[in-house]
């Protein structure tokens, strides 16, 4: 079993991402989990062609800790499980400490079977406190992807993020498996990732396009592997599934410096004429 | 630089409040707080504080959300808004105040909204966070003062001349407080003041309420209750002094003339007040005239405590009595770079009329006196003619008890904590306090006769 954390920044497309890169897994013939780690319970939005009816903390909350596990459980999508912690309202209480209980009754409940090939944990934004590493704390997540894009601020996340991954990577096992580019198509993206990739030590496993069909897919509550198995995007995130089953390079991750970062974007992050440019 | 606490002269912040509340009539606390908390707290004070006791409604009756899981989770507010309203329909007082521990700080519990849903309830339920991660009991204590001012005393109302509150004396670290209070809301009577104290004998609520007609607020301390000070001259505009705990005649004799300077009462009047107390406190001392010559009572002193008492025990045994004390530790928790809180208590050994200057350090290890003991005089290094640091007197907490059997020398308790005695109306700081601290003292030299 290969457990698989996914971070990024905020509304970079973590989610979107991991569900079709979990369809082109399912694909491949791999049996799936994914572990939504987000208070708003919208990972895995996609693959049940709509929102989880309860969350692991909701159920906890309303019935208590002796619960069926199918009643926090849902298969979706080609038979994938699909489970959201879930967490607190807004602004209140610990959504961190809540990530932490809502793994720890999915182990007790036995959601971790022998039988599974993928465990993804798809978490929220930044590493901002010691509940969202929990998937990659004590042995859980062995491999790590960062989806991040051209853009100043997600590449800053993802150097903080990296931050978080050598730290637990010097205790445990965990390993930066890549950067998985989610394209904004923004200036030179493709080669300021690679230069960011290699300077975390890691790779640029792959770089997918931009393309308003997935925009067209969730709406319709679907992946673009089931909306248009046909279609170029399709394609690309079957690659994924890919690139990312046949990975063999796992890093601990060597985090820059601000400085070093500003001068990678000014490096890659420019194109030549820009100030040629007359608005 | 982080260490081992060994053995702690203290508790948490929570545990500060909580005392405090104890020490307030008919006011009722409610812990939000995880399970254990508030009794652990209450179980080292109520005994460490010479046998406080729970009083009404505190102690293990105490009010708590105990928080789990669930709470940390989803947040404790609704949690505590029915601990609010339980609270509410069991336990009968005339103020509530919600206190917290880390853990709801922590997920940043937001105690207000709960409180706010009583705000009808015909009686005040206020919410005053403390935090153990902000600091000791001795923060507690004023955190909770702070709040109190903020939230509980009236504002708006006129100062009066001669009204004035006084504090700094935290209940249950100081372990003579309420004596203590009532000495000097006596002495402060004297010179034709009304003294508010609020944990005094027989105070009511509405001293607490009514605390801002005060013209000057007097914080018998160097370093506690300066923050709450600072907080109830934002919002009332009180002026306020900060002078040492007085112990004995000279010093209080120095205290009266400081306060009296401060409001401008005619020194006349106040030497007047001086000068009988003067004569009344030399007429019981003068009793031990005979027992301290014939016996040879002039001792070496070694004195462990906090801030308040340190520096005024130290005093008042060298200039008072004759002895000479060689090390006082001081037991606060004051942070290596609090040079300023640190120079004020150093300035206390300073100008003393026997010229003595007994070494001085600051930490709150229980081993620490041990340790600093060879600092303060040379040790024994097998001369055939060896001055030694004897007759010795220790003047501490119960903490220094193995030291005081290792060294063969009597220990008197007066700080925190002292579970071998029980303390009720006495005093030590004032003239009174003066009197029945060394009774105190040389009954503890003359136990064998």
């Amino acid at each position: 079993m290969r457990q698989v954390a996914i971070y990024g920044k905020g509304g970079i497309g973590k989610s979107t991402t991991t569900q079709n890169l979990t369809a082109g897994l399912i694909e491949l013939g791999k049996q799936v989990m994914i572990v939504g780690c987000d208070p708003k319970g919208d990972s895995t939005r996609l693959l049940l062609n709509g929102l989880a009816q309860k969350t692991v903390l909701d159920t906890l909350r309303g019935v208590g800790e002796n619960i069926p596990l199918d009643s926090i459980l849902k298969v979706g999508y080609k038979g994938t499980r699909c489970v959201e912690s879930g967490g607190p309202e807004p602004g209140v209480g610990c959504a961190g400490r809540g990530i932490i209980t809502a793994i720890g009754l999915l182990e007790r409940l036995g959601a971790y079977t022998e039988d599974l090939d993928y465990v993804f944990y798809d978490v929220l934004g930044d590493v901002v406190c010691g509940g969202f590493a929990m998937p990659i704390r004590e042995g859980k997540a062995k491999e790590i992807y960062i989806v991040a894009s051209g853009e100043m601020m997600a590449l800053y996340a993802a150097n903080n993020i990296a931050k978080g991954i050598q730290r637990y990577a010097r205790k445990g096992g965990v390993r930066l498996g890549g950067i998985i580019c989610n394209s904004r198509n923004v200036d030179r993206e493709n080669e300021l990732l690679r230069a960011f990739a290699k300077e975390l030590s890691s790779q640029l496993i792959y770089d997918v396009p931009r393309h308003n069909i997935v925009q067209h897919a969730e709406i319709r509550r679907k992946t673009v592997i089931e909306y248009q198995p046909e279609s170029s995007q399709a394609k690309e995130y079957r690659q994924l599934a890919r690139a990312i089953d046949e990975n063999t390079h796992f890093v601990i991750p060597t985090p820059m410096t601000q400085d070093r970062l500003e001068e990678i974007l000014l490096e890659f992050g420019l194109l030549d004429n820009l100030e040629e440019y007359e608005i | 630089m982080s260490k081992f606490i060994d053995r702690p002269r203290y508790t948490c912040a929570l545990g500060g409040a909580l005392i405090a509340l104890r020490a307030l009539p008919r006011t009722i606390p409610i812990i939000h707080a995880s399970s254990g908390c508030g009794f652990n707290v209450s179980n080292a004070t109520t005994a460490g504080a010479g046998y406080l006791g729970g009083g009404y409604c505190g102690g293990t009756s105490a009010s708590s959300t105990n928080v789990v899981e669930r709470e940390i989770v989803f947040g404790g507010e609704e949690r505590l808004a029915e601990q609010i309203q339980t609270t509410l329909e069991i336990i009968d007082g005339d103020l509530y105040v919600v206190i917290t521990g880390c853990m709801v700080e922590m997920i940043g519990d937001d105690i207000s909204v709960s409180t706010n849903k009583f705000a009808a309830a015909g009686v005040p339920v206020l919410p005053i966070p403390t935090p153990s991660f902000r600091g000791t009991s001795y923060e507690g204590y004023d955190m909770l003062l702070s709040g109190l001012f903020r939230l509980y005393t009236t504002k708006g109302r006129q100062h009066r001349k001669n009204r004035v509150n006084l504090w700094g004396l935290p209940p249950g670290q100081d372990i003579f407080y309420k004596g203590n209070l009532t000495e000097f809301r006596r002495l402060l009577g004297r010179i034709g003041l009304d003294a508010y104290t609020f944990f005094g004998e027989g105070e009511p609520l509405s001293n607490l309420q009514n605390a801002a007609d005060a013209s000057l607020n007097i914080i018998l301390s160097d370093t506690y209750g300066l923050k709450s000070a600072e907080v109830f001259e934002e919002v009332h505009g009180t002026p306020w002094i900060s002078v040492p705990l007085p112990i004995g005649a000279s010093q209080t004799a120095n205290f009266l003339r400081t306060v009296a300077q401060a409001l401008k009462i005619p020194d006349a009047e106040v030497e007047q007040v001086i000068a009988e107390e003067d004569a009344r406190y030399y007429d019981y001392m003068e009793r031990l005239a005979d027992i301290y010559n014939d016996a040879d009572l002039q001792r070496y002193a070694v004195i462990t405590g906090d801030a308040n008492y340190a520096p005024s025990v130290a005093r008042f045994v060298s200039d008072d009595l004759g002895w000479v004390p060689r090390l006082v530790v001081i037991t606060d928790s004051l942070e290596p770079d609090d040079t300023e809180s640190r120079a004020t208590l150093l300035a206390r050994f300073e100008g003393w009329e026997s010229d003595i200057r007994p070494e001085v350090r600051f930490d709150t290890d229980a081993s620490a006196v041990v340790k600093y003991l060879p600092e303060a005089w040379e040790p024994n290094h097998n001369e055939r003619y060896y001055n030694s640091l004897t007759p010795l007197v220790l003047i501490g907490s119960v903490f220094e008890r193995d030291l005081a059997i290792k060294l063969n020398a009597p220990l008197l308790t007066l700080s925190f904590p002292a579970t071998n005695r029980v303390i009720l109306n006495q005093a030590y700081a004032g003239y009174n306090g003066g009197l029945t601290f060394m009774a105190d003292l040389f009954s503890a030299l003359l136990v064998g006769r």
